[in-house]
C-alpha cells in the first residue's frame, strides 16, 4: 500500500467514522490487494480480476473469447439462507453491505433509492429470505472453543484471515478478508454448516473447502462464535462421603455442582473419600455399532439413555471394563458415576467407533439448544407472508438473482434485470460513477476504478488487445495461482509465497524439518513433479501428505481451477528429460522390485529413516509416506530428483542419493544408478500393499539377565531420565533413580525391552517389561527432621547436598550403589535374597559418618495406607509386605494425606545399618 | 560457433583425464575397514587408544568394547571384548592414571577394572554438574584431556532448539576434582568435540537455529557460540565467565551481530549445506608429525551424513581463528561420527546412521584411514591477505595453469544468522581475480582479487590448476570462512 494512501486513511480516521467507512469499505480481493493495490501491479491484469471477483460478468454479459481472463467468482446460493444466517443480520447487511461487514463484495443494489424505499425493499428481500429456512441455535460448547482456536489458528485458515488470539494485531492486514464478529451472522449450528463444505454456499471455491470432520467444523464455528452462550454440555456433582462401592446418588445432596470440560476427577481437588456423577447429551454422528470403555480407580458406572451399560463398581486399583453396543445416531442422555475411597484416584471414559481410534467420550458430548432464540437485544424474526410476496419480486427486479442461485419451490429464481454487455461499456459511469443512482454501489477505491476501466479499455480497445482470445498458460497459472490466493501458502518461481507477517503462523510438530517441514511446497515446476491424474484428486478432494506440517491443502473443485491441471502439464513438463531406457527388464519383475524394497531399507539408502511408509513410522523425522510417492510423482521427475533433490528444491534436507552420479552400493544392480532408481520406483509402485522393506519395523530387543546382573542406563518410565536398571538371573528387577537417589521400581520377571532406545533416535520413556511393578516412594530416602511430625522434604537430591557417588560391580555384576548426604556415606546394596523356587529382594543400607546425626530418618515407604503386622513387617496399600530389620523401632505417621514409615536411623559408633526386604 | 568448438576441446580435454590416470582418494589414504563381529553393536560415539595399545569404542548403546590390535593389517584376526556396559549413549572417552573416563549423557563417568577379569568393576561419577530431562536430543560429547586435566563437554540443547534444564546448550569444563567450570554458551546441537595441535578446543555444530549452515567453532573460554537459547544459565555461573551476553537479533549477519555483542565468537569455518556435507561430527587434529601425511597440524572433521571425513586448516586473524575446508576422504562404512588419531598415523572413524541416514550403508562401522606415503596433490592451506588469497599446495604447480586466473573461479555468499532454522546462501557475489601469480618455489600462489567480502564464505574452484607433473587437485575446491580481514 503506498505511504500516501495510509496517510488518507489515517487522515480518514480522525475526520470521524462517516467518511471512514466510504474510504476503508472497498471492496476487499486478496490477490487486487497483495499485487495491484501498489504502484507495480498491471493495471489491465488487476481490472480483470476484479471484474471477474466482483462478479461483474453476472451482469454484463462477456464474450465467451474472455473466459480465461475473467473467471467469475459466484454469489452465495442462497437456497437454504434462511437456516443458516440470522435474519436480523440479513436486514443490516442489505441495507449497508459496506458498513455492517467492511471490505465485502456485495454491492449496495438499494444506494440510489431514497432511504424509505431502501428500508422497504431490504426488508422485504429478508422476509423472502427467511422463508428458505428455520435457523437453529445451540450454544457453542466450551471444549469445543479451545479445540476449534487451535484448529484455526492452525490448519491454513491464516492464510486468508486474520488471527484471533488476544495478543494478535488489532489492525488487520490489508489482504487478510476480515472475519468481523460472525455472531452476528451466525448461529453455532448455520456456521458449522457452513464450514463442513463451504463449496456448497460459496461454489466459486475463493473459501476453499478444508475436508473438515464434522466436529471439527463444530468446534471451529464454537471458537468464532464464542462470545454467545457457552456450555460445556456436562455437568458435575461432587458429593463426599466414605464408602466401599457405589452410593445410591438418588439419596445424596451434592456438595458442590457445576460445569465439567471432562470425565475428569479434576473437577475436584479431593483425593480420598469422595463421589462424583457427571451428566450430559452425547452426539452420536453416525449410528452402529460402538464400543465404550470406562476405567477407574475406584468404582464406577456408564449409564446411556438411562439404561447402565457398563458397571465397574468396588474398590479396586485402576481397571477398565468395555462393552459394545449399537447406538443409534443423534443425542443420547449420558451419565457417569464413579467414587475415591482412598489412594490413587483415576477416572477414564473413552469409546471407539467403527475403524476409527479411541477417543475420549467427552469429545462427543453436544450442547444443549440455547435458551435464546436470536441475538436477545433483538427478539425473534417473525416472517410476513406479505413482505416475502414482495420481496421474492424484488428478489428477480433488483438484480439479486442475477448474482445469486436461489431455487424456490424447484424453481430457480430469474433477474429481470438487464444491464450491457462487458464490449458495450466505456469504462466510466454506471458502477463507477462516484454516486450511482441506478446502477449497484461497490465502494470502489480509486485504483480498483482504474484497473477496472483499464481492463475495460484494454477489452474494447481501441485499439483493441491483440491477444484476446487463449490466455497463454503461463499467464493462465499465475492468475489463477492470485484468484484463488494460492500464493498465500505457495511459492512459483518469482511470484508469490507466505507473506511476513504471517510466516510465524505456518508450523510443523517436526521443527527439524525447518521450512520445509511447514511451509506448503513450492509450485515451480510442479506440473512437470506431479502426476496429472494427481493434481486432479489434490484439486477435488484436497491432501494431507505431509504428517508434520499442520496445515493441509484444501478442496478448491476442478470446476474452479481445473485449467490448471493442462496449463500447468503444457508449461513444465517440457523442462525433464525422459528417463534413460533400461535394456533390460520387466519392471515387475521379483528379484528387480526385491532390489529396490533392498535399497530403501535400513541398510541401504535408508530411505525408511526420514520417510513414513504406509501407516508406519520411520524412525527419524516422519518425511512423507514413500507409498504415495509413485501415486503422486511422475517417473521421470522422481528420477532427476534423486540425483540432485537441490535442483528442485533449493534447500531441500533430502541428501543426494546418488551424489556425483554414483551409487554407493555398487554391488546391487551392476551398481546402475538408473536400475537402482528404477528399482525403487518399481517396488514403491505396489503401494500400501509393498511388502515393509528391511529395518523399519523391528521387533522387541529384551535383555536378559542369564547368570550375572545386567545393567541399562536410560530414560525408564517411573524412574526418571536417569534411571539404572538392573536386571537379576533371579528374575527380579530394579531401577534405581540416580537423580533422587532412592530405589525407583521393582517388579519381577521380564527385564525391560530396549527397542524404543536402540532403534530410531531413542525417544521416549521405556516402562519396565515384567510383571508386579511396584512404584515405590519419590523423593529422597534418606533426611533430617526437626522432629517426627516435621514433613518431609520435598527439594531434589542435589539441592539438598546429595552427591551420586556411582556404583561397584561385585558377586555376579550386582551392584552396590554409592551416595552421600553431605558428611554422611551411604552404600546401597539390593539384591535377590532366598532360594530356588521364591526370590525377594533384600536392600542393605550402610551409612558411614564421623559426626552423629542427629533426628536421621530413612523413609521406607510413603503410601495410602501402612498396617505393621508385627515381627518389623509391614503390610503396605493392602498388597505387599515390607520388612525392616533396624536397631530402631520404626514408626507409622500421617503426612499430606499419607501414611509414611519412618526408620529413625541412630549410629553406633560411625556406622548405621538397616535391611530392607520386599515381599510381592 | 568458435565457442562450440572450445567448449568441445575442453570436454575432450577432461574426458582424456578421466581415462586411465585420475587421481583417486584411495592412492593416496587407504580406508581399512573392520569386520564386525554379529554379537557386538559398535554405533561408536567414543574412540580412545589405551596405554596397552588397545583400542577403546564407546557405544550409543552404552557399551565399551575393547579392540585387541587396532593396527593389524588386515584387521581379520582381531578380538573385541566388552568391558563396561549399561552406560548411557557414550559419547566421549580418555585413559588417564588407570582409570577410563567417559562422557555419557547424564554425567562424567570414570571406570576401572579393579578385580583384573578384563571388565570394568568400578564406576565413579566424577561430575553430574548438568541436568537432563528425558528428551533424546540432550546429547553430551566429552572431550579428552586437556594440558590441565580437564575434560570438556558440549550439551545439546533440549530437542536441539531450547534449555530446558541446567547447562542444556553449554560447554563446561570438568576439573580432575570433579569441579564444573562453565566455559561458553550458545551451543546447539554439537556432532563432536577435539583441540588443535596448540590446544585450543573447537566443537562443531549443526544447521538449524541460529546456525545457517554446519560449522566448526571454536570453545574460546568465556565466549558464546551463537544460540541464545543456553543463555538463561549465566546467572547459575557465580559470574564464571561474565554477565550474560545481548541477546542477538535474528534475521541478521554473524558479522554483523558480533559487532554488537563482543562476546559472540563466529564459526571458524563453515561447511557449506549440503556441498561439503550435512551432518559435522567428530574432530581430529594431525599431530603426528608427518605419518599421517602432508597435513600437520591441520584438523579433519567427520560427516555422519555424507559418510565423510573433511580437511580444515584454519589460521587466525585479528585473534580469531578462521580458514578453509577441503573434502578429504569419502567411503566410511557407515555415518562417520567419532574420530581419533593415533601417534602412528592411523586415523579411525566410528559410524552408526541410527536415527540419522547416511550415505555409509551399515548400520555401524569401524575403519582406519591410513597414508600410502604417496603425497596427493591438495591444495595445503588457504591464507587471507587483504587483497586476496595465498594458496599453498603439497607439490609443485604448473606455473602455466596456476598463473591464468581463468583456472579459478570464485563465489562468495553467507548465511541468515536467525531464530529460524538453517539458512540459504544469500548476499552472493562474483568477485574478480585479477592476478594469479605463482612463487619462484613453485609451492604457492597468490590471487590478488578484486574484492573479498568480509563475513562472507569464499567457494574457489581450481577446476584448472595443474601439478608440474600435469595432474589435477585431487579435490579442487575449498571454502574459506572469512569472517575478519587481515590487516
Amino acid at each position: 500500500m503506498p505511504a500516501k494512501f495510509l496517510l488518507a486513511c489515517l487522515v480518514l480516521v480522525i475526520a470521524g467514522p462517516a467518511t471512514l467507512q466510504a474510504a476503508d469499505a472497498h471492496p476487499r480481493v486478496i490477490g487486487f490487494e497483495r499485487f495491484h493495490s501498489g504502484e507495480k501491479g498491471d493495471a489491465v491484469v488487476g481490472g480483470q480480476l476484479l471484474l471477474g471477483e466482483l462478479n461483474c460478468t453476472s451482469c454484463h454479459a462477456a464474450d465467451k473469447s474472455l473466459d480465461s481472463y475473467i473467471q467469475k467468482k459466484q454469489a452465495p446460493v442462497l437456497d437454504s439462507v434462511g437456516s443458516r444466517v440470522r435474519s436480523n443480520y440479513l436486514l443490516k447487511f442489505l441495507a449497508d453491505p459496506q458498513v455492517t461487514k467492511p471490505g465485502t463484495t456485495m454491492p449496495n443494489v438499494l444506494a440510489g433509492l431514497p432511504e424509505a424505499e431502501r428500508k422497504e425493499k431490504a426488508e422485504a428481500i429478508v422476509h423472502f429470505l427467511a422463508t428458505t429456512g428455520t435457523i437453529a441455535e445451540s450454544a457453542a460448547l466450551r471444549q469445543s472453543v479451545n479445540r476449534g482456536d487451535n484448529l484455526y489458528h492452525h490448519i491454513g485458515c491464516l492464510a486468508c484471515h486474520d488471527p484471533r488470539k488476544e495478543d494478535s494485531p488489532k489492525d488487520p492486514l490489508p489482504t487478510s478478508i476480515p472475519i468481523g464478529t460472525p455472531s452476528r451472522k451466525f448461529t453455532v449450528p448455520g456456521l458449522t454448516q457452513f464450514l463442513a463444505d463451504p463449496l456448497a454456499v460459496r461454489p466459486g471455491g475463493r473459501m476453499p473447502h478444508l475436508n473438515l470432520e464434522p466436529q471439527d467444523a463444530r468446534d471451529i464455528a464454537s471458537f468464532l462464535l464464542k462470545d454467545l452462550d457457552i456450555s460445556s454440555g456436562l455437568q458435575f456433582a461432587l458429593y463426599e462421603g466414605s464408602w466401599d462401592k457405589l452410593p445410591d446418588f438418588s439419596k445424596l445432596t451434592p456438595k458442590e455442582v457445576g460445569e465439567a470440560g471432562g470425565f475428569d476427577v479434576g473437577v475436584t481437588k479431593k483425593t480420598d473419600n469422595f463421589a462424583l456423577r457427571f451428566d450430559g447429551h452425547i452426539n452420536i454422528p453416525k449410528g452402529g455399532n460402538y464400543l465404550f470403555l470406562i476405567g477407574s480407580d475406584d468404582g464406577s458406572r456408564l449409564f446411556i439413555d438411562g439404561k447402565l451399560v457398563i458397571d465397574n463398581d468396588g474398590v479396586h486399583p485402576f481397571q477398565q471394563k468395555r462393552k459394545q453396543m449399537q447406538i443409534t445416531a443423534g443425542l443420547h442422555a449420558v451419565a457417569v458415576e464413579y467414587f475415591e475411597a482412598g489412594g490413587q484416584e483415576t477416572l477414564q471414559v473413552e469409546y471407539q467407533a467403527e475403524g476409527q481410534p479411541q477417543q475420549k467420550l467427552e469429545t462427543l458430548i453436544a450442547a444443549p439448544p440455547s435458551k435464546k432464540p436470536d441475538k436477545p437485544e433483538e427478539g425473534a424474526f417473525v416472517v410476513s407472508n406479505d413482505l416475502a410476496a414482495k420481496g421474492k419480486e424484488y428478489f428477480t427486479t433488483l438484480g439479486c438473482a442475477s448474482c445469486h442461485n436461489l431455487k424456490k419451490d424447484g424453481q430457480q429464481l430469474v433477474s429481470k434485470l438487464t444491464a450491457p454487455a462487458i464490449a458495450q461499456l466505456k469504462g466510466n459511469g454506471g458502477c463507477l460513477a462516484e454516486s450511482p443512482a441506478k446502477t449497484p454501489f461497490y465502494a470502489l477505491n480509486a485504483k480498483q476504478k482504474q484497473s477496472i476501466t483499464a481492463a475495460i479499455a484494454g477489452i474494447n480497445g481501441p485499439p483493441r488487445k491483440p491477444q484476446v482470445g487463449r490466455l497463454a498458460s503461463e499467464e493462465l497459472i499465475s492468475q489463477n495461482l492470485v484468484r484463488f490466493n494460492c500464493v498465500a501458502c505457495h511459492t512459483r518461481g518469482e511470484l508469490g509465497g507466505v507473506e511476513e507477517a504471517r510466516n510465524p503462523h505456518f508450523k510443523s510438530d517436526m521443527p527439524e524439518m525447518g521450512d520445509e517441514g511447514r511451509l506448503p511446497p513450492p509450485l515451480a515446476g510442479v506440473g512437470a513433479k506431479l502426476r496429472p491424474e494427481w493434481m486432479q484428486t489434490v484439486f477435488n478432494e484436497g491432501a494431507k501428505d505431509r504428517p508434520y506440517m499442520f496445515t493441509r491443502m484444501p478442496k478448491f473443485g476442478t470446476a474452479n481451477v481445473g485449467s490448471l491441471v493442462t496449463a500447468l502439464d503444457e508449461v513444465d513438463k517440457g523442462s525433464l528429460k525422459p528417463i534413460p531406457r533400461l535394456d533390460v527388464v520387466d519392471e515387475n519383475d521379483k528379484k528387480f522390485k526385491a532390489a529396490g524394497r533392498r535399497l530403501v531399507g535400513g541398510q541401504a539408502f535408508g530411505c525408511i529413516k526420514c520417510h513414513t511408509f504406509a501407516d508406519k513410522k520411520s524412525t527419524g523425522i516422519q518425511a512423507l509416506s514413500l507409498t504415495t510417492m509413485t501415486k503422486r510423482l511422475r517417473p521421470e521427475w522422481f528420477h532427476h530428483y534423486m540425483q540432485n533433490p537441490l535442483a528442485f528444491r533449493p534447500g531441500t534436507r533430502m541428501p543426494n542419493v546418488f551424489p556425483d552420479g554414483q551409487t554407493t552400493l555398487p554391488k546391487i544392480l551392476d551398481g546402475s544408478v538408473d536400475k537402482q532408481d528404477r528399482s525403487m520406483w518399481a517396488y514403491l509402485s505396489d503401494g500400501d500393499k509393498a511388502i515393509l522393506p528391511v529395518g523399519l519395523v523391528t521387533g522387541a530387543i529384551e535383555l536378559i539377565a542369564y547368570d550375572e546382573a545386567i545393567m541399562y542406563r536410560n530414560f525408564i518410565e517411573g524412574a526418571g531420565p536417569r534411571a539404572i536398571g538392573v536386571g537379576y538371573p533371579e528374575k527380579l528387577n530394579l531401577a534405581f533413580d540416580a537423580n533422587n537417589l532412592r530405589l525407583a521400581m521393582i517388579w519381577q520377571g521380564a527385564f525391560i525391552d530396549a527397542a524404543r532406545h536402540w532403534e530410531g533416535r531413542g525417544a521416549g520413556f521405556q516402562p519396565p517389561l515384567g510383571d508386579n511393578v511396584i512404584k515405590l516412594t519419590d523423593g529422597v530416602s534418606f533426611a533430617a527432621l526437626e522432629n517426627d511430625k516435621a514433613p518431609w522434604p520435598g527439594a531434589t537430591a542435589k539441592e539438598q547436598g546429595y552427591r551420586f557417588g556411582g556404583y561397584s560391580l561385585g558377586e555376579k555384576r550386582s551392584p552396590t550403589f554409592t551416595y552421600s548426604l553431605g558428611d554422611i556415606k551411604i552404600t546401597d546394596y539390593p539384591a535377590p535374597y532366598g532360594d530356588a523356587d521364591v526370590y525377594v529382594f533384600r536392600r542393605t543400607l550402610s551409612l558411614a559418618s564421623e559426626k552423629p546425626v542427629p533426628n536421621f530418618y530413612f523413609r521406607a515407604a510413603a503410601a495410602g495406607k501402612i498396617e505393621e503386622l508385627g515381627g518389623g513387617s509391614y503390610k503396605i496399600d493392602g498388597q505387599w509386605t515390607m520388612k525392616i530389620g533396624s536397631n530402631q523401632k520404626p514408626l507409622v505417621r500421617e503426612n499430606s494425606g499419607k501414611q509414611e514409615l519412618l526408620v529413625p536411623v541412630v549410629f553406633e559408633g560411625k556406622g548405621a545399618r538397616i535391611t530392607q526386604e520386599f515381599e510381592w | 560457433m568458435i565457442r562450440a568448438t572450445l567448449l568441445f576441446v575442453a570436454l575432450l580435454f577432461v574426458s582424456s583425464i578421466a581415462v586411465g590416470q585420475a587421481p583417486k582418494e584411495e592412492d593416496y589414504y587407504k580406508l581399512v575397514e573392520f569386520p564386525i563381529p554379529e554379537y557386538v553393536n559398535l554405533e561408536a560415539g567414543g574412540l580412545e587408544l589405551l596405554k596397552s595399545g588397545k583400542l577403546a569404542i564407546s557405544t550409543r548403546r552404552g557399551d565399551i568394547f575393547v579392540v585387541d590390535k587396532p593396527f593389524a593389517v588386515p584387521p581379520t584376526d582381531v578380538e573385541f571384548t566388552k568391558f563396561a556396559g549399561g552406560l548411557h549413549e557414550v559419547l566421549g572417552l580418555a585413559e588417564k592414571d588407570g582409570w577410563l573416563y567417559c562422557t555419557q549423557r547424564c554425567e562424567v563417568t570414570r571406570m576401572k577394572d579393579v578385580d583384573n577379569d578384563g571388565r570394568a568393576d568400578l564406576f565413579e561419577n566424577v561430575s553430574d554438574g548438568w541436568e537432563i530431562t528425558g528428551d533424546y536430543h540432550e546429547y553430551a560429547f566429552g572431550s579428552s584431556f586437556d594440558k590441565d586435566g580437564n575434560i570438556w563437554v558440549v550439551l545439546c540443547l533440549t530437542g536441539s532448539f531450547t534449555s530446558e534444564q541446567k547447562y542444556r546448550g553449554w560447554c563446561l569444563r570438568i576439573s580432575p576434582d570433579g569441579k564444573v567450570i562453565p566455559t561458553c554458551s550458545g551451543i546447539r546441537s554439537p556432532g563432536g568435540i577435539g583441540a588443535n595441535a596448540v590446544g585450543d578446543m573447537f566443537y562443531t555444530d549443526n544447521q538449524g537455529p541460529w546456525n545457517g549452515a554446519c560449522s566448526l567453532k571454536w570453545l574460546k573460554p568465556g565466549s558464546f557460540q551463537g544460540h541464545p537459547g543456553g543463555n538463561r544459565w549465566y546467572e547459575m555461573t557465580g559470574g564464571a565467565i561474565g554477565a550474560r551476553p545481548k541477546d542477538p537479533l535474528s534475521k541478521s549477519r554473524m558479522m554483523v551481530e558480533t559487532k554488537k555483542i563482543p562476546e559472540l565468537e563466529p564459526p571458524a569455518c563453515y561447511f557449506p549445506y549440503p556441498k561439503m556435507g550435512q551432518s559435522a561430527a567428530g574432530i581430529a587434529c594431525d599431530t603426528t608429525g608427518g605419518k599421517f601425511g602432508p597435513f600437520k597440524d591441520q584438523l579433519f572433521v567427520a560427516d555422519q551424513a555424507h559418510s565423510t571425513v573433511m580437511r580444515v586448516a584454519l589460521e587466525k586473524v585479528k585473534g580469531h581463528y578462521q580458514g578453509a575446508c577441503f573434502p578429504f576422504r569419502q567411503g566410511c562404512g557407515s555415518g562417520a561420527l567419532s574420530l581419533l588419531m593415533t601417534k602412528d598415523g592411523s586415523m579411525f572413524v566410528g559410524g552408526t546412521n541410527r536415527g540419522w541416514g547416511s550415505r555409509g550403508s551399515k548400520p555401524y562401522s569401524l575403519d582406519r584411514l591410513v597414508w600410502t606415503g604417496k603425497t596427493p596433490f591438495e591444495v595445503h592451506e588457504m591464507h587471507a591477505k587483504k587483497d586476496g588469497f595465498e594458496l599453498t599446495f603439497t607439490q609443485k604447480v604448473d606455473s602455466a595453469t596456476a598463473a591464468d586466473p581463468k583456472s579459478y573461479s570464485l563465489s562468495t555468499y553467507t548465511y541468515i544468522y536467525q531464530a529460524d532454522y538453517g539458512s540459504p546462501e544469500v548476499d552472493a557475489t562474483k568477485p574478480t581475480i585479477t592476478k594469479a601469480e605463482v612463487a619462484p618455489d613453485g609451492m604457492s600462489v597468490r590471487l590478488t582479487i578484486d574484492k573479498l567480502q568480509e563475513g562472507h564464505v569464499h567457494e574457489l574452484h581450481l577446476d584448472g590448476i595443474r601439478s608440474t607433473d600435469k595432474q589435477p587437485l585431487l579435490h579442487p575446491a575449498a571454502y574459506y570462512t572469512l569472517n575478519y580481514l587481515p590487516e
